[in-house]
């Protein structure tokens, strides 16, 4: 379904790979970073979304306590404010959207590099660019990593591979926090337990997704949250020096 | 209602994560991952038949035992690999499905009493797939694991003898030429073994993965890898002779009559070389009625003459080629993936599918008419 994406991202993992020493780590780590590109300016509007959503916070708290009880009236003041803002608050969605296609082609990219399927090797034989420089036999990559088979999900008999699934869940759980609006103590609102059951279900997805696929992808995951983090503070510092306050 | 409202999001993020595995195909349930093998011994055929092994009457492919008699009740994973039989054992392998979430799938060797199919013994400790079958000589069982691993067990007891680790998987079945294993690794090495104790003699390097057996002739053994070339490499000292370049991978064996080599690379080429010299003879390009590329995984065989050659493709066709200039004698379509090697006999061809209705066909070889059909047990995804 999503080979129309798998093919070119298992290429460009080829052509990573002979630059990058023969290193598969190396390989999907730049190709991480490339992505990441890709989606900077989705993920930079997210994340001001957010920050501003945090500024915010202290004007969404009087509505909610003035229009305590009517919650029709709560949603419509909410909105206004969003709308003069220019605030989306549903803008955290879309780069996860645009990002579903990618994670599945990159599933299938790394199960034709580090093949434990015989016909998916097979498959992407037809399909390996040739004229790309140093290509040719390449497959399958080293598949390698501290141990570990990158090409297998974890399982017991490399225990250890567990341990990428939970730096995931960190990671993704870090990222989430903070770019998740702070609400105070008695803040009953659906925003805000939405966005406390999203803190923690987006990683518990993440962590889903890295149990039952090629260990690869969880690094993937892992350097995409940290590209997030760094670049979440990166902004952080840009506003702070504006004279912003960070959040608590 | 407001809790429902609270929690839309997050369960609307499972309900899609769930959905989108399905869709790229990864949700549970059996599944065949590789091309089925089959070994004909005398009326017999031994056929992996995904959720079971069984075995056919060459004449009239009615089946006779089965091996576990019903997989729809005793579910041992997918059986793959070509069985390996000698006179008293079927050897095969499968990878029975992890028991719970975090559960790992057991890859187990099973011997097999071959008038019965009664388990003789088994063998679990290899941590990887089995995809291509192994090789029985003189009281072992020596095949290769995803685990990297050569194994060599005993044959009577399934106890293991010695193991050889490569580099990368081994998807390769070992050929045993008197006491010494030549067997292939995906870490593009090919490896000669003493039988015995399992340690190397030579290795020959080339620049892409060895996945098939290599064929005999005198002392130079001819095998294709995945850098698009096959090699010509003297048995003895695992030197180079030769190599003959094509336009894709040699996935399949070779096939090795009189002075010639035949050879099909996976984009449908279909190459005739002197065994001697590397020079070309001919080359027949398969392609389908839309004059695209026939993928072929599997290697040529010949008939007992060496007049035919024949080739079976992913679309599902089978070729019977002129051995002496490539032209296209007969070709059959069939419904489903033709993965693995032909097996000839006499006057009859056998064929093998996967994702089809028909699991193994009987043919001609002079015209590739019908004899019989065997339908898969059980369907696969």
């Amino acid at each position: 379904m999503f080979d129309f994406l798998a093919y070119p991202l298992a290429n460009l993992i080829l052509l990573l790979y002979t630059w990058l020493g023969h290193s598969t780590v190396a390989a999907i780590a730049a190709l991480t970073l490339l992505i990441n590109l890709l989606v900077l300016p989705l993920t930079l509007s997210q994340q001001r979304s957010a920050r501003k959503l945090q500024e915010f916070q202290p004007q969404i708290e009087k509505l909610q306590k003035k229009y305590a009880n009517d919650k029709e009236r709560l949603a419509q003041e909410q909105m206004k404010l969003y709308r003069q803002a220019g605030i989306n608050p549903m803008g955290g969605c879309l780069p996860l959207l645009i990002q579903l296609p990618i994670w599945f082609g990159l599933i299938g990219a790394i199960r034709y590099c580090l093949p434990t399927s015989p016909l998916s090797v097979f498959q992407f034989s037809q399909h390996i660019y040739k004229w790309l420089p140093g290509v040719v036999g390449l497959v399958p990559l080293n598949s390698t990593f501290l141990g570990m088979d990158l090409g297998r999900p974890p399982s017991m008999d490399q225990w250890w591979s567990y341990s990428l699934p939970i730096l995931v869940f960190a990671t993704s759980w870090f990222q989430q926090k903070l770019m998740t609006p702070p609400s105070s103590g008695d803040d009953q609102s659906q925003a805000a337990m939405m966005n406390q059951q999203m803190q923690i279900m987006m990683p518990l997805m993440m962590m889903f997704f890295t149990l039952q696929y090629a260990t690869g992808l969880s690094i993937y995951f892992v350097i995409s949250s940290l590209i997030r983090i760094a670049q979440y503070y990166l902004i952080d510092r840009q506003n702070g020096s504006k004279g912003h306050s960070r959040r608590k | 209602m407001n809790r429902f409202r609270t929690w839309r999001w997050p369960i609307g993020l499972v309900i899609l994560t769930v959905l989108l595995l399905g869709a790229s195909g990864c949700a549970g349930g059996v599944r065949a991952t590789s091309w089925t093998g089959m070994t004909l011994v005398g009326e017999r055929l031994y056929v992996a038949d995904v959720e079971r092994v069984v075995v056919l009457d060459a004449t009239s492919g009615e089946p006779g035992w089965g091996f576990p008699e019903d997989p729809q009740e005793t579910r041992l994973g997918a059986f793959q690999i070509t069985p390996a039989v000698d006179e008293k054992r079927v050897i095969v392998a499968s990878q029975v499905p992890p028991a719970g979430f975090l559960g790992s799938p057991q890859n187990i060797v099973w011997a097999l009493d071959s008038n019965t199919g009664e388990e003789l013994w088994r063998f679990d400790e290899a941590s990887g797939e089995y995809v291509e079958g192994g090789a029985i000589a003189q009281g072992l069982f020596l095949v290769g694991n995803s685990d990297g691993n050569v194994y060599a067990l005993d044959v009577d007891s399934g106890t293991r003898r010695w193991v050889f680790e490569t580099g990368h998987r081994v998807w390769a079945t070992p050929l045993i030429v008197s006491d010494t294993v030549y067997i292939g690794s995906m870490d593009r090495h090919l490896y000669a073994l003493n039988l015995s104790d399992g340690v190397k003699r030579w290795d020959f390097h080339a620049q892409g993965a060895f996945a098939s057996t290599p064929a005999l002739r005198g002392d130079t053994l001819y095998i294709g890898a995945f850098d698009d070339r096959f090699y010509a490499i003297d048995a003895r000292t695992g030197t180079e002779r030769w190599h003959f370049s094509g336009q894709n991978w040699f996935w399949g064996n070779l096939a090795v009559h009189d002075n010639v080599v035949y050879a099909a690379d996976v984009d449908g080429n279909v190459y005739a070389v002197d065994a001697e010299s590397g020079q070309q003879i001919w080359h027949q390009a398969l392609v389908d009625d839309r004059r695209q590329n026939e993928p072929v995984r599997a290697g040529p065989v010949l008939s007992e003459d060496g007049s035919r050659l024949f080739v079976g493709t992913q679309n599902g066709t089978l070729y019977a080629l002129d051995a002496a200039d490539g032209f296209v004698v007969w070709s059959q379509d069939s419904e489903g993936q033709m993965l693995s090697q032909p097996v000839v006999d006499g006057s009859v061809v056998y064929e093998m599918l996967i994702y089809g209705s028909y699991r193994v066909r009987a043919r001609h070889v002079d015209n590739g008419r019908e004899i019989w059909v065997y339908q898969p047990t059980v369907e696969e995804e």
